[in-house]
């Protein structure tokens, strides 16, 4: 078992928080929007990075991917990709109430993303005692390779990573969201120490 | 008398968060569940007169478990503690039969609070 890997009790502590942080940027997102978002159980993986990004590129071109860094205290930090089929991404004004022209599509992602990003991620930091700071975010072309670039891009090495997949769905329009949570590897350790410390709280 | 009490929730964490807020004097009287259909077996074959109950599960979810007790009419009084804390879900539990709705993570003083408001304390 590698060092990166999280225990049962470390894997249950972190679902929890996540199923918290979740439930708050639904709740944002059903208000933000007047309607009601499903939610189902977000998976918690151990991921190569190599094989991840291949994955994630091979899907990309079909889809729009807002990024944003994420940094808190005690050396916590990661990547949050917020992605939108184009159907969806196409509904988004629909959904909002836009006039054509008011918005453009981008901004329209750009503010759906920044209200699930920072909504999930300051209720995560806030369980846990830290408190986040974000980069700008980022609306990756949709073109082929842009997201790989762009993994490959960001201020940290690693090899492996935590993957967490949250997904948004709002039932009454059928719109579907995917956040993506990737930690990379040194982070792993650190937020295992805060786990380590909210269990032996319990 | 300590009431029988269930506690389902997927997550050992948030069981265990609900235990500790439990009078002393229950804690002997306290079965657990992971999941909807588990919990389904235990209040089916027992008589839990207090169930603790999350949302969001895999399989049959919080919403199942409350059909299920509608169905199998059985009378319990249910506590939603739950990370789903949309307005329209608080609705949709109370409706079902739920005596209150708590947000997680689960407050001790809200919790007793509300055992005592429905006569169970």
């Amino acid at each position: 078992m590698s060092e990166f890997h999280l225990t049962e009790d470390q894997q249950d502590c972190l679902q929890e928080l996540i199923n918290i942080a979740m439930g708050q940027a639904s709740d944002q997102l059903a208000r933000y929007l007047d309607t009601f978002v499903y939610l189902k159980v977000p998976s918690i993986e151990s991921v190569d990075a190599k094989g991840l990004i291949q994955t994630l590129s091979q899907q990309q071109n079909t889809m729009a991917v807002v990024s944003q860094g994420f940094f808190g205290y005690e050396g916590i930090r990661g990547e949050a990709l917020l992605s939108y089929q184009e159907e969806d991404s196409g509904r988004i004004a629909d959904l909002l109430g836009y006039e054509p022209d008011e918005l453009s599509q981008d901004e329209q992602l750009m503010d759906i993303s920044s209200i699930l990003t920072t909504t999930f991620l300051n209720v995560f930091a806030r369980q846990i005692d830290n408190q986040m700071s974000y980069n700008a975010p980022k609306l990756l072309p949709m073109v082929q390779n842009s997201l790989l670039d762009h993994l490959q891009q960001m201020t940290f090495n690693w090899d492996v990573a935590l993957k967490i997949n949250i997904n948004y769905q709002v039932t009454d329009y059928s719109f579907n969201c995917d956040m993506i949570l990737l930690i990379p590897e040194t982070a792993i350790l650190n937020i295992k120490n805060v786990l380590d410390r909210i269990l032996a709280d319990l | 008398m300590s009431p029988s009490v269930l506690i389902c929730d997927d997550s050992n964490m948030a069981r265990k968060q609900v235990l500790r807020i439990l009078p002393e004097q229950w804690k002997t009287s306290v079965q657990t569940a992971s999941n909807g259909a588990e919990a389904l077996t235990i209040l089916r074959d027992n008589n839990i007169e207090v169930l603790f109950l999350d949302l969001t599960m895999p399989g049959i979810d919080g919403i199942g478990v409350l059909q299920g007790i509608q169905k199998l009419k059985l009378n319990c009084s249910v506590f939603v503690i739950s990370a789903d804390i949309q307005p329209a879900m608080q609705a949709k539990v109370k409706a079902l039969g739920a005596k209150e709705f708590m947000r997680k993570p689960v407050n001790a003083d809200i919790l007793l609070n509300h055992l005592q408001q429905h006569g169970l304390l």
